[in-house]
């Protein structure tokens, strides 16, 4: 197994060897200099700062240089401090938390690593990211409700190459914006795995989900995106349509599934400058995704053309 | 009566094909402007009087002085229910 370029410094092995396992196992290529460094602790205070963010399980609160960020999880003591400019998160878990480690990583670690990324200067957002027979880009963007998984598993059943589902990562390199992406199952609800025929999978109870690799789809999955294509996705009932959007309009979407944006001002305007220029160098639409797309997954192609 | 208008430091600024987009840090909003109100904006990194911004306008745009600072008084005005501004000199 690979290891990851995000370097994890614990004294405790188990620790260790189970964020080493998780981040080599999400294949993230990361820019080097990003670290954690956790220690477990008897004891962590209670938290009373300024909450800046809220996400399921996981609290933003300003961090006590008043530039960065302490990350805290809701479900068990564990705090990271990522002071402003900082390339090193600095963990604190209780022993409550270390014995649940499995659980915090999809939301407590995920959540520290992508305000790490974003130091390095990968912007997260919520989409899921494809690249098509003849070779272009697309990225699916919105809320966890949308059909970008399922679109995502589709698309790999369909042959196409695919990303994530979920967590893509912007980066500005020359002139355009290209997308990293991270390896994991693709996570689908029971209405998902219905649409798709789909038995079997990993189960991921902690979810309610089942996920699927692209390649036990039929897909392959691709580390890297350039989006050409942006789609907005909602869920509708019989027939896929969509319209092209502006690019202000686009932009407006896309600040909305990468919040983080709003977070530590010293970061805001290069992580808005790599919004607005995905904006500019792709095709942006706002696609209602039907089940025919389920007999007949060329007509997302068919949409742009 | 206010003298001069800065643009509150927690906004930044992005320009979008002509079509401005404010994001504003403190309150967490999402705003698109014109292009015409994103000159302003930008013009507003210093404090800036309404003659100033007036100008502005007039260097820009083919309007007359009078069309002009009634435009920069409404997008004040806007602006400043939106708390997108900073106004010094109150007196």
């Amino acid at each position: 197994m690979p290891t990851s370029a995000i370097a994890v410094r614990c004294a405790d092995h188990t620790v260790r060897a189970t964020l080493e396992r998780w981040l080599a196992e999400l294949r993230i290529a990361a820019p080097p200099g990003l670290a954690l460094d956790v220690a477990l602790v008897p004891e962590i205070e209670e938290q009373n700062g300024e909450r800046v963010f809220e996400q399921p399980e996981v609290g933003f609160l300003r961090g006590p240089d008043g530039r960065g960020l302490r990350i805290v999880w809701e479900e068990a003591a564990a705090v990271a401090d990522l002071p402003g400019g900082a390339q090193t998160a600095t963990v604190r878990l209780s022993a409550v938390a270390a014995a649940r480690l499995e659980q915090s990583l999809s939301n407590f670690f995920m959540a520290v690593v992508i305000i790490l990324l974003r130091r390095a200067g990968w912007y997260h957002l919520h989409a899921a990211t494809a690249i098509d027979p003849v070779s272009r880009g697309w990225l699916f963007a919105g809320n966890a409700h949308c059909g970008k998984s399922t679109t995502a598993a589709l698309l790999a059943a369909s042959g196409w190459q695919v990303g994530t589902d979920d967590a893509a990562f912007l980066e500005a390199r020359g002139a355009r914006i290209i997308v990293h992406t991270c390896h994991a199952p693709i996570a689908l609800r029971p209405g998902g795995r219905a649409l798709l025929a789909r038995a079997g999978g990993i189960e991921l109870p902690e979810r309610g989900k089942v996920g699927y690799w692209p390649e036990d789809l039929g897909g392959v999955w691709t580390p890297l995106v350039s989006p050409e294509i942006v789609i907005f996705t909602t869920v509708g009932d019989a027939q896929t349509t969509g319209e092209r959007i502006p690019a202000a309009a686009a932009l407006g979407e896309l600040v909305r599934w990468s919040a983080w944006v709003m977070l530590e001002p010293d970061l805001a305007q290069d992580h808005l400058n790599a919004l607005t220029r995905l904006t500019v160098q792709a095709r942006c639409y706002r696609v209602t995704l039907g089940r025919d797309l389920f007999a007949r997954p060329n007509r997302l192609t068919e949409l742009v053309t | 009566m206010t003298d001069r208008y800065k643009r509150h430091p927690d906004l930044r600024l992005a320009d979008v094909e002509g079509d401005g987009v404010v994001l504003h840090l403190g309150t967490r909003r999402y705003f698109s402007v014109s292009e015409s109100g994103l000159a302003l904006l930008q013009a507003l990194e210093t404090p800036r009087t309404i003659p100033e911004l007036v100008e502005v306008l007039l260097e820009r745009y083919e309007v007359t002085p009078e069309q002009a600072e009634a435009s920069v008084r409404q997008f004040l005005d806007t602006c400043h229910t939106a708390e997108l501004l900073i106004e010094e000199g109150t007196r």
